[in-house]
């Protein structure tokens, strides 16, 4: 079997010394992040990526993925004993959780979370096991006009279907296309928007762009805002996490059904662990015989969302790395990563770097496996990280931001770009604008350009090339319904005022 | 509670600023081409153009609805972002462990409270942690401490 080679190939990899050592790093940090509330998964991997230079490609992604799900684990910790989400992705598992957890049922709780974790994290694997690679061997016959199409899809559906106004979104990705913009023109190598100045000739580094927007607007918005409140580590320990036969018996089904609406929305463009979490807990309250339970302590409505949410985040790699579309800021990350080491993302990634796609995806049990580990006998650790006040801890933050941008080219022209982009993240944040469209668009812009330029070029600038081929047409076709919907939903929300709390 | 949105009023009208000087400054200054052979000012000139259009559709509607105050808080990210730039500028001259306890000092100002105590500590274990992590467990080549003169 096909399969079974690739299986053992990705074993062969992920298992090496390097690699299992870098997967540990990956998640345990990841389940620090996901512990401390203020803290993002994106600032997390952005503040790590430019150490993933000094790695092997396959490496590096080992370890970048590894903090990405590691902090959805973690951050179940902090939703159930603190009752704020480490992650977005882990607000709904706040509901049942932290009820549980006043209960003096918080060990139970926290078992649930890791459990139905490791679970719906597996579920996601085999499906990316499965679908990955089906998909990108049918991807091999686009040309550009189809991949133009796909990524324009890719970022309308980002930019709509998240939460907030879609116009807005769109708005980001545009911005975000036009700062991917700077720098040298690739058919004809002009440097634009460079100002006369050298350090823009190479265009903007992602590694500050993301450090600004996620990371120093993140610290700014938190600053004064989030308060650690105190909690005895004492309290949770592993003894008090023996669940009862029937609080298992119940679980079952809602981890089932969790991982495979998490499966479903993870791999959508724009919808990812967060939406989820979110719609598989609805489901599962809808189809309980004891709906009055859920939001008092139901272990139900800690099973569905953490399955949900970990099974998206590793279906969120099947478009990654199967089409070189992200989804998701993170997922725009990894393939910013992939690029910087000169690995071209697409659907021919899958057939010549067999050993990173299946290494990555092997190391994915591994890294869920320690995860359980961490999460369980050592929970208390965890805990006690809680307690850290926020006015250490963001100094900190800052310190490795400056650091690790600055050790990219060790240039101190990076990190006043961070500063920069701080500023604009920050004034995105006071103006209601969503950062993550802003990403993606800078992500892929640069690539949207070179196949838009040689798609009309091979049509000899004709327009219906977009149209006049099937596949690309039908996404068209779905990109147009995704905009009038979210048209349609923008006019009906239009009286809502939105408050957003900064995160 | 405002009698205009404000928030989007002023997020429109930059937005609408921003998308026309780039499409005037792409157009000016790089070669715009055929849709057949596009030159370098073509995509950020249509671009610009775009988000010109998406600053008026966020505008435009923001003038008939009421909005909420905006909250702007000054010295906070005015501390955090000083922090930073400290660094931009200590590093190069003095190396990392000046430019890391300057970060340090000045963004914790953004709390608004001065704990000169933990501020050393504080100081103290970063340039420790760096050292250990960036130096001694990664071997970067970057200089620790510089003295310029």
């Amino acid at each position: 079997m096909d399969l079974f080679s690739n299986i053992a190939l990705g074993l062969n990899t992920a298992l090496s010394t390097t690699n299992l050592f870098y997967c540990f790093i990956g998640v345990f940090i990841g389940t620090i992040i996901g512990v401390i509330p203020g803290v993002g998964a994106i600032s997390a991997i952005s503040m790590l990526l430019p150490i993933t230079f000094y790695l092997e490609p396959t490496t590096a992604l080992i370890m970048l993925g590894g903090i990405w799900y590691g902090t959805t684990y973690g951050g179940s910790i902090a939703a159930i004993l603190l009752n704020i989400p480490g992650t977005p992705a882990n607000a709904v598992t706040c509901m049942d959780g932290h009820p549980m957890a006043r209960q003096g049922r918080g060990g139970v709780a926290l078992l649930t979370a890791a459990l139905s974790s490791f679970a719906g994290g597996s579920i996601g694997i085999l499906l990316l096991m499965l679908f990955g690679p089906v998909i990108a061997t049918y991807a091999l016959s686009f040309g550009s006009a189809e991949y133009f199409a796909l990524m324009v899809m890719g970022l309308v559906a980002a930019s709509t279907i998240s939460d907030g106004s879609a116009i807005k979104g769109l708005a980001m990705v545009v911005l975000g296309i036009l700062f991917g913009c700077v720098g040298a023109d690739i058919y004809t190598g002009t440097p634009r928007f460079n100002f006369g100045t050298l350090e823009l000739t190479d265009a903007i580094s992602l590694v500050a762009l993301a450090m600004g927007i996620f990371g120093v607007s993140e610290v700014i918005a938190s600053v004064r805002n989030v308060h650690t409140s105190s909690i005895d580590p004492k309290s949770v320990t592993f003894r008090a996490m023996k669940p009862t036969r029937d609080e298992v018996k119940r679980s079952a089904g809602p981890v089932l059904r969790g991982s495979s609406i998490g499966a479903f929305f993870g791999a959508l463009p724009g919808t990812g662990p967060s939406v989820a979490a979110f719609i598989a807990y609805a489901a599962e309250k809808r189809i309980s015989r004891h709906p009055e339970k859920f939001g008092k302590g139901a272990v139900e409505g800690i099973a569905a969302p953490e399955s949900a949410n970990n099974s998206a985040d590793q279906t969120a790699f099947i478009p990654t790395l199967s089409l070189g579309i992200p989804g998701s800021p993170t997922m725009a990350l990894m393939l910013g990563a992939l690029m910087i080491h000169g690995i071209a993302p697409g659907p021919s990634l899958v057939n010549e770097q067999p050993s990173l796609f299946w290494g990555l995806i092997m190391s994915f049990w591994i890294g869920n496996v320690m995860l359980v580990i961490l999460n369980v006998p050592l929970i208390s650790v965890w805990v006690r990280l809680l307690t850290i006040p926020y006015h250490l801890l963001y100094p900190a933050v800052l310190v490795f931001i400056c650091i690790g941008t600055y050790s990219v080219h060790q240039s101190s022209f990076e990190v006043g770009l961070v500063v920069f982009f701080g500023f604009i993240g920050y004034m995105m944040r006071i103006l209601d604008w969503p950062a993550a469209p802003l990403l993606l668009g800078f992500v892929l812009g640069p690539l949207m350009e070179e196949h838009f330029r040689r798609a009309m070029l091979l049509s000899r600038g004709d327009f219906m090339t977009f149209i006049d081929r099937p596949i690309s047409a039908t996404v068209m076709a779905i990109t147009a319904c995704l905009l009038i919907w979210g048209v349609v939903a923008a006019l009906r929300e239009r009286r809502k005022v939105k408050f957003r709390n900064a995160e | 509670m405002l009698s205009r949105d404000y928030r989007d009023i002023i997020g429109g009208a930059i937005l609408l600023v921003f998308g026309l000087w780039v499409a005037w400054y792409a157009g000016q200054h790089y070669e715009t081409g055929t849709f057949r052979r596009m030159g370098p000012g073509m995509f950020p000139m249509i671009l610009g153009l775009i988000l010109a259009g998406f600053g008026i559709a966020v505008a435009i509607p923001a003038f008939f609805r009421t909005g909420t105050k905006l909250e702007i808080r000054l010295w906070t990210p005015l501390f955090v972002l000083l922090g930073v730039a400290s660094f931009a500028l200590l590093v190069r001259p003095f190396g990392l462990f000046p430019a890391i306890v300057s970060v340090t000092v000045i963004s914790s100002l953004a709390e608004l409270r001065f704990r000169p105590v933990t501020l050393v500590l504080l100081s103290a274990a970063l340039c420790l942690m760096v050292w250990l992590i960036f130096r001694v467990g990664l071997g970067l080549p970057m200089a620790m401490y510089r003295w310029p003169f």
